[in-house]
C-alpha cells in the first residue's frame, strides 16, 4: 500500500499543476470498455489530449519525468514514446485522503490501494479497464486481478504489493516480548514505540490484538473495544508517525524508537544502515496490502492511460521496481532469482504468488463502516 | 501599526468624513470582493457543512442537523471537547510565558540599547527570514535522543552515553517550548512600539516627584504599556489557539492541540462536518478574543498624548 507516500510526506502535500478540473464526480463506471469494443466507444489514441492528470505516490512517478529521482525505469516505455511533459502528478499522502482527492478532482489515473477500491467503485469516480489493451496484464497474479474485479470488471490493475508488520530493535527488545501485535501494548517499552497515524491500520492492528475474527469488519461494538484499547495504547507512543522518511525512519535511527509500525522497505533501510532489527512474523499474522491502477471514469485519455500503465506492468519494469524498493510485484513472472538480495527475497516472499493469501497474512480489506472507525480513532487522537 | 488617518478624520469634521467615503469609497470595493470570496464565502461553507446541510460522507443526506453539535458541545462529554480545554490551558502558558520574556526586551530595546536599537531589531527578527517549518525541525535536531541537549549530557557524563532525557521532545514541554521561542519575537514588537511611543517626560515627572525606579515603573511605565502588553498578549493567543504544525513536529501523542484535530478530520479522516463544527467553534472562540481585547489592539497612543 502505502509505499511512497511516506517519503517526505510534508513536501509532498503538493497539490497538481493547472489543467486540473474541478468539478463534481462523474458519472462513472458506465463505460462498456470491458466487455464490448473499445474502437467503437473511444477514439484512436492520436485523438486524445494526452495530458494526464495522475493521483500517485510519491517516487513512483514514470521514468522520464523530473519528479522520478530513484531511477526507477517504470513508465520510460510511455515516455520514451509520448514524451514526460503531458504527466501531472498528484500525490496521494494517504488512503482516505486519496479518496477524498479524487472526490473533487478528476483524475485519469490513480494509484491507490485494494482496500479503497469499493470507495473509488461506490462514489463513480473510476471505469473498468480493458485488459486487452493491457499485453502484460496476463502476466499478472490471478489472486491479486481476481481481487481488483467488481461485478466482473477489472476496475484495478495490481501492481505492488508487500507486509506491514512491526519493526524493532532485537538489541533492546526482548525476544520473549517480541511475539505479535501485543508488543506495542506492553508497557515495558513505553516512550520507545511508533504507531503509524493511520485509522484503518491501527483498527486492524487493535482488532488482531484483541483476536477478533474480521478485521475489517468491525462490529460497532467491537469498533468501541478496538478503540479502547487504542486510548490504553496512546501513552506508550513516543509519537504517532506521519510519513516514514521524515519522522519515523529518523527517529528510529536516532535511538528515540524501537519498536515501530512499519513497511518493509524501512525494515531493508534500517539493516542497510546497520541496525540490529527484525520485521516481526506476530502470531496473529503480519498485514498485507496490494496497490494498483485505476482508470479514472471521465478520462479523455483512455488510450494513453492503457498505455501508462502497461509501461509499468511490464515484466522489466516490475523486475526493477522490486530491487528498488524491495515491495513485491504483482507480476507472477518475477521469481526470487531476479532479486539481487536473495536473503531478503526469501523473508519476504517476493516471487511467491502465493504470498498475500498465506495463513499468516492478513491482507487489508475495505472496511465497510470506514466513516465510524476514522471518527473512533479522531477520538483515540483527541484522547 | 499606526493608523495616521483617525486625527486628520476628527480635525476635518464630518462633513470631510462623508465626503471621503463618498468620493473614494469604490477603492475598496476590490478588497471587499477578494475577502468575500476568499475568506467570507469559505467560512459559510463550514458553517453549511457543521450543521449537515453540505457533507462529504457518502450515504449521508444532507439536511439539516445539529447531531455533532450536540455531540461536542458540553454536557455530553467527549475527547474532543477535552482536548480543546488542554489546548486552551497551554495556549493560555505560552502567551502568558511570552509576554513576560518578551516585556525586557523590548524595554531594553526602547530605554537602553539607544542607537543599537535597530541592530539588535533586526537580529530578533533575522529567525523570520528562514521558514518556520525549518525553525520547528531545528528544534527537533536541538532536543531528540541523540540531539545536541542529550549528547552534551552524554559528554558530561551528567546521563549514561544512550540514554537520553525522554521528556525533551514528542512531550508539551517540547510543544510549548516551541511555541514560546516562535512567538517570543513577535510579542517584543507591540509592547515595544508602545514604550517607543510613551512621553518620556512622564517618567522624568515621576522622578521628579520622588518616585524610585521600581516605583516609575510599576506605577507609570508599566500601566501605560498595558495596551501594548494587551496586544501582545492577543497576538499570540489567536494564533495558536488553531497551532497543529509545531504539535505535529515535536508533539507526542498526549500533546496534540485541538488544530490537530481540526486538522485531522479534514485530512485524515473523511468526517468534514464534525471537523467544520471544531472549527465553527474554534473560529467562534477567536471571535470573542478579538472583541475582548480587539480596543487593545491598536498600539497608537498618540491620540491620548497629543492635546487636542
Amino acid at each position: 500500500m502505502q509505499p511512497m507516500d511516506r517519503r517526505k510526506f510534508l513536501l509532498s502535500a503538493a497539490a497538481v499543476g493547472g489543467g486540473v478540473l474541478l468539478g463534481g464526480c462523474g458519472s462513472g463506471g458506465g463505460s462498456s470498455s470491458s466487455a464490448g469494443s473499445p474502437k467503437k466507444t473511444h477514439p484512436p489514441i492520436g485523438q486524445e489530449p494526452g495530458t494526464m492528470n495522475i493521483l500517485e505516490w510519491q517516487g513512483y512517478e514514470a521514468n522520464g519525468t523530473e519528479a522520478q529521482t530513484y531511477g526507477m525505469l517504470a513508465g520510460k516505455d510511455y515516455t520514451g514514446k509520448f514524451g514526460p511533459d503531458g504527466l501531472k502528478y498528484t500525490y496521494i499522502v494517504n488512503d482516505t485522503q486519496a479518496v477524498n482527492k479524487a472526490r473533487s478532482v478528476q483524475f485519469d489515473l490513480m494509484h491507490p490501494c485494494i482496500e479503497n477500491l469499493q470507495d473509488y467503485v461506490n462514489d463513480g469516480l473510476v471505469q473498468p479497464w480493458d485488459t486487452n489493451l493491457l499485453p502484460s496484464f496476463k502476466n499478472l497474479n490471478p489472486t491479486l486481478t481476481k481481487k481488483g474485479q467488481i461485478d466482473g470488471k477489472q476496475y484495478f490493475i495490481p501492481w505492488d504489493w508487500g507486509y506491514a508488520s512491526i519493526l524493532y530493535r532485537t538489541d533492546k527488545v526482548a525476544p520473549e516480548d517480541a511475539t505479535g501485535w501485543e508488543l506495542f501494548w506492553n508497557e515495558k517499552y513505553k516512550g520507545r514505540i511508533a504507531m503509524w497515524d493511520g485509522a484503518q491500520s491501527n483498527f486492524e492492528v487493535a482488532a488482531l490484538y484483541l483476536g477478533f475474527p474480521e478485521m475489517d469488519n468491525l462490529t460497532p461494538d467491537q469498533v468501541d473495544q478496538a478503540k479502547e484499547a487504542l486510548i490504553t495504547q496512546k501513552p506508550l507512543n513516543k509519537f504517532y508517525w506521519k510519513s516514514e522518511y521524515s519522522d519515523m525512519q529518523p527517529a528510529f535511527k536516532a535511538g528515540d524508537i524501537w519498536i515501530s509500525y512499519s513497511w518493509q522497505d524501512a525494515y531493508v533501510n534500517m539493516k542497510a544502515a546497520g541496525l540490529e532489527v527484525e520485521f516481526m512474523d506476530p502470531s496473529q499474522g503480519k498485514l498485507g496490502w496490494t496497490c494498483g491502477f485505476m482508470l479514472g471514469a471521465t478520462t479523455k485519455n483512455y488510450r494513453h492511460a492503457h498505455q501508462y500503465v502497461e509501461s509499468f506492468i511490464n515484466h522489466a519494469s516490475c523486475v526493477d521496481m522490486v530491487n528498488l524498493f524491495y515491495y513485491g510485484s504483482a507480476d507472477a513472472t518475477v521469481l526470487a532469482s531476479d532479486v539481487k538480495d536473495k536473503d531478503l527475497a526469501t523473508k519476504l516472499n517476493i516471487g511467491d504468488p502465493t504470498a498475500l493469501s498465506g495463513p499468516n497474512v492478513n491482507l487489508q480489506s475495505w472496511m465497510p463502516n470506514e466513516n465510524d472507525v476514522a471518527l473512533a480513532w479522531e477520538e483515540v487522537h483527541a484522547a | 501599526m499606526t493608523v495616521t488617518s483617525a486625527p486628520t478624520i476628527q480635525r476635518n469634521g464630518l462633513l470631510a468624513r462623508l465626503h471621503g467615503r463618498a468620493g473614494r469609497g469604490w477603492l475598496v470595493v476590490p478588497t471587499i470582493a477578494f475577502l468575500l470570496a476568499v475568506l467570507i464565502l469559505p467560512l459559510i461553507l463550514i458553517g453549511f457543512y457543521s450543521v449537515n446541510l453540505m457533507t462529504n460522507l457518502i450515504g449521508v443526506p444532507t439536511e439539516f442537523s445539529l447531531r455533532y453539535w450536540e455531540d461536542f458541545l458540553p454536557p455530553g462529554s467527549n475527547p474532543f471537547w477535552d482536548r480543546f480545554q488542554t489546548s486552551m490551558v497551554i495556549t493560555l502558558l505560552v502567551s502568558v510565558a511570552a509576554v513576560i520574556a518578551a516585556y525586557p526586551i523590548a524595554y531594553y530595546l526602547s530605554f537602553v540599547a539607544r542607537r543599537r536599537r535597530y541592530t539588535l531589531l533586526l537580529l530578533i527578527l533575522a529567525p523570520f527570514f528562514t521558514s518556520y517549518l525549518l525553525r520547528v525541525i531545528a528544534w527537533k535536531v536541538i532536543l531528540a535522543n541523540n540531539g545536541v541537549i542529550n549528547s552534551a549530557l552524554w559528554q558530561l557524563g551528567l546521563r549514561d552515553h544512550g540514554d537520553g532525557v525522554t521528556w525533551l521532545i514528542y512531550s508539551w514541554f517540547s510543544v510549548a517550548l516551541v511555541l514560546f521561542y516562535t512567538w517570543v519575537p513577535f510579542v517584543a514588537l507591540p509592547i515595544y512600539v508602545v514604550l517607543e511611543n510613551m512621553d518620556t517626560r512622564l517618567l522624568e515627572a515621576a522622578q521628579d516627584l520622588g518616585a524610585g525606579r521600581l516605583k516609575t515603573f510599576l506605577r507609570v511605565t508599566l500601566p501605560l504599556s498595558l495596551p501594548g502588553v494587551i496586544a501582545a498578549f492577543v497576538f499570540v493567543l489567536i494564533p495558536t489557539t488553531g497551532e497543529f504544525i509545531a504539535p505535529l513536529l515535536v508533539g507526542g501523542p498526549q500533546s496534540y492541540m485541538f488544530g490537530n484535530t481540526i486538522q485531522g478530520f479534514f485530512s485524515d479522516s473523511p468526517n468534514w462536518n464534525y471537523g467544520a463544527v471544531l472549527a465553527v467553534w474554534l473560529i467562534a472562540i477567536v471571535l470573542v478574543l478579538v472583541l475582548l481585547f480587539g480596543r487593545f489592539l491598536s498600539t497608537d497612543l498618540r491620540e491620548s498624548k497629543a492635546p487636542a
